[in-house]
């Protein structure tokens, strides 16, 4: 079981130390039972931490606002900044660092281990206490999850409440951290692609209705885009923003502009939309789920990036946010590949 | 008009509505949007709070206001396209939306009347549900001069008794429909309205949380638009569009021409709903953006919920649904924001 008291004394340290600008990391909320993201500065507010089952963020989207933030000061502080990360969020600082969006000096990482459970998938949770409220969360000693609803407390295996991503989780401790809190344990997934395999297995007019009303509801919020630590251009293709205008540009200029989707949420727009964006996260997602949990309308999201996963790793026994160093999947191309259009 | 109905009458009642569309809170997976009912049998509004607000009904986020086209000589024809007129019944709207069609009436109501919201406005009667406990962890209607059983934007309010529903109507839209099923109602019992007022009563006591001092607010505000306050509260938002979107209140446009051939020209003018907290929203064709960054985006949202709405028509435009709070991604709460911002400096 990960211990909250190492988490802060490391964090204490670090700050203490002034190894770092700050941490990114999770304070308890005042209105649910997911806690909030806390950027910590003082050593004595390292108290703050919560670490839990209910420690769904991936933050190293947060990193995002730190470069944008660095960018725009004249002498930046070059300190690195602290961030705690599970195993998937770990794997999103790998491809940062991959795609150079990132320096390894920018970041000290948090690592923890997730060890034999995870995070929990709180619509699970809410069936499983049929109506109770939820209070709190804790890790219980035997991969159980002990929940404190208005009744007291009870115990419920992990693995019944723990979100499907962690089911099938490929790394359930930090591939790279410059301190591990927890244990390396040994863990078999049988299958990553389990869930995914339900929507693959139906014949195709199936697949495709269920899509159709799937991508039919987005309203486009385009929350499962602003929480991915991976969408971090600054010109994204569904905003109508363009940095190339300036006051002078000339109105012909500005009109030629391409617009690649209507605003509309119909069902060809909202189409688009996600597969530009499962495209754009081919051998770049790591699957930290993020997007399927902030979606308001439960649209499962994940299942698109996952496909495109297994695709990855099928056809280029490619895996993302493994090794930093590695090539990235779209941009390098193997001299034995069957196809040769590319040459 | 104020009547009972037994609750396993309530399908006949709609049944009886057959010349009206009608929409009902209907759960899809694991939440609940008010959708057209296929089925009168399927009514049920034993519902937690819907993801969106009937402002989808209402104000839908998409809507063609008019067709354009050139011939071949060249002739610009525009025909204007206005929502079909068949009146609509919205059965189990919670108090505090129905109010908010009252903030949003305001805005499509002034020197210029949107004749697109009217139509759909005028058409629909809207009935009520007072709700007895709070459908959501996050209500704080009673901070912002609402109720549990407010009737405000409502034709009728129906509370439920247990076995019965006791319906209030305020209007002549309300009547109607109380009237097309004279037979399925039966007139209130001294015992019924005893019953109801304790309800409400007790409804009230049931939200959890509040805002205190309110009223303190918008002239606090006032003082706090150049504030770091915006820096420090923002720091965790992802700017995305979820808090403005399902907010039944907020209101905000974009009008954009979809074209769908080029040679002729033809095309449809299109609005649909935008936000304060998206990158281009309100950006200048110079490429200047007032609102850069997502400090003055959350300030926006604030600012124009408790100050600027406040001074224009004297109403806060915020119902208290705790939708944004519930909804948001990363946990930010317009509560917490309001209390600090109050508190700031002193
Ligand atoms: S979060 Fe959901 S509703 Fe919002 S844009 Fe993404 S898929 Fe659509
Ligand atoms: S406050 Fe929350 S819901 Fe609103 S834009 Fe920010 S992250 Fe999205
Ligand atoms: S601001 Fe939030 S609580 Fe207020 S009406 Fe809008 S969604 Fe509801
Ligand atoms: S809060 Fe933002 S989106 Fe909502 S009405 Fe105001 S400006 Fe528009």
């Amino acid at each position: 079981m990960v211990n909250l008291e190492e988490l802060k004394k490391e964090a204490s340290q670090i700050l203490k130390e002034g190894k770092v600008k700050y941490i990114i990391g999770l304070q308890s909320s005042s209105n649910g039972l997911l806690p909030v993201p806390a950027f910590i500065k003082n050593p004595e507010d390292v108290e703050k931490l919560v670490w839990n089952p209910a420690c769904v963020y991936n933050l190293t989207l947060f990193l995002r606002d730190e470069k944008r933030r660095k960018a725009k000061e004249k002498e930046p502080d070059e300190k690195p900044v602290g961030i705690i990360v599970k195993g998937c969020d770990s794997r999103a600082i790998n491809v940062l660092l991959q795609e150079e969006f990132i320096k390894r000096d920018d970041v000290y990482i948090l690592g923890i281990s997730c060890e034999n459970t995870g995070v929990l998938d709180e619509k699970k949770l809410a069936k499983k206490l049929k109506g109770k409220k939820a209070e709190k969360v804790e890790f219980g000693e035997k991969d159980d999850f002990v929940i404190t609803t208005e009744d007291g407390k009870i115990k419920i295996a992990a693995q019944e409440v723990l979100s499907e991503r962690c089911l099938e989780c490929k790394a359930h401790f930090p591939v790279i951290y410059d301190v591990l809190i927890g244990e390396k344990t040994k863990r078999n997934i049988e299958n990553p692609f389990k869930s995914l395999e339900r929507i693959e297995s139906l014949p195709p007019e199936e697949r495709w209705k269920f899509w159709k009303e799937q991508i039919d509801k987005c309203i486009r919020c385009y929350a499962c885009r602003s929480v991915c630590p991976m969408c971090y251009c600054d010109e994204c293709v569904v905003d109508t923003i363009s940095f190339v205008v300036t006051p002078d540009t000339p109105a012909e200029e500005k009109a030629q502009k391409i617009k690649w989707l209507e605003k509309s949420p119909v069902s060809s727009e909202n189409f688009v939309y996600h597969f530009v964006r499962a495209i754009h996260l081919t051998g770049r997602c790591i699957d930290c789920g993020e997007c399927e949990r902030v979606c308001p309308l439960d649209i499962p999201i994940r299942f698109l990036n996952k496909k495109l996963e297994k695709e990855a790793k099928e056809l280029f026994d490619y895996e993302a946010g493994f090794d930093p160093d590695q090539p990235s999947l779209v941009s390098s191309f193997k001299d034995e590949d069957p196809e040769d259009f590319i040459r | 008009m104020e009547k009972v109905l037994l609750k396993k009458a309530l399908p006949q009642w709609v049944k009886k509505l057959e010349s009206y569309t009608i929409y009902s809170p209907q759960e899809e997976g694991d939440f609940w949007n008010y959708e057209v009912i296929k089925n009168a049998e399927i009514i049920d509004l034993d519902y937690l709070n819907t993801v969106l607000s009937p402002k989808k009904i209402i104000f839908p986020q998409r809507e063609v206001l008019f067709e354009f086209s050139t011939s071949n000589e060249d002739e610009l024809k525009v025909k204007e396209i206005l929502p079909e007129e068949r009146p609509a019944v919205i059965f189990g709207v919670r108090p505090c939306d129905g109010k908010a069609l009252t903030l949003t009436d305001k805005v499509f109501g002034g020197d210029f009347k949107d004749p697109y919201y009217w139509k759909r406005r005028n058409s629909t009667t809207l009935v009520g549900l007072t709700c007895n406990t709070p459908p959501s962890s996050n209500c704080f209607c009673l901070s912002v001069d609402g109720s549990p059983h407010s009737k405000e934007g409502l034709d009728i309010l129906m509370t439920d008794l247990g076995d019965k529903y006791y319906a209030e109507s305020f209007t002549k839209k309300g009547d109607e429909l109380l009237n097309s099923a004279k037979a399925l109602f039966k007139s209130p019992t001294a015992k019924d309205k005893k019953d109801l007022e304790k309800i409400k009563a007790e409804s009230k006591k049931k939200i959890k949380r509040q805002i205190k001092a309110t009223e303190k607010i918008p002239a606090k505000l006032k003082d706090m638009f150049a504030s770091p306050f915006w820096d420090d509260e923002s720091l965790s938002c992802i700017r995305c569009g979820i808090c403005t979107y399902l907010c039944p209140t907020c209101h905000c446009f974009d009008m954009n021409d979809e074209v769908t051939s080029s040679s002729p020209i033809k095309g449809e003018r299109v609005r649909t709903w935008d936000n304060c907290q998206f990158p281009d929203f309100t950006m200048h064709s110079s490429g200047h953006n007032p609102r850069p960054d997502k400090a003055s985006r959350l300030r926006q949202r604030i600012l124009h919920k408790f100050q600027y709405f406040v001074e224009l028509y004297k109403n806060y435009q915020c119902i208290g649904c705790g939708r944004c709070i519930s909804k948001c991604p990363v946990g930010i709460d317009i509560i917490e924001v309001l209390e600090k911002a109050r508190d700031y400096g002193s």
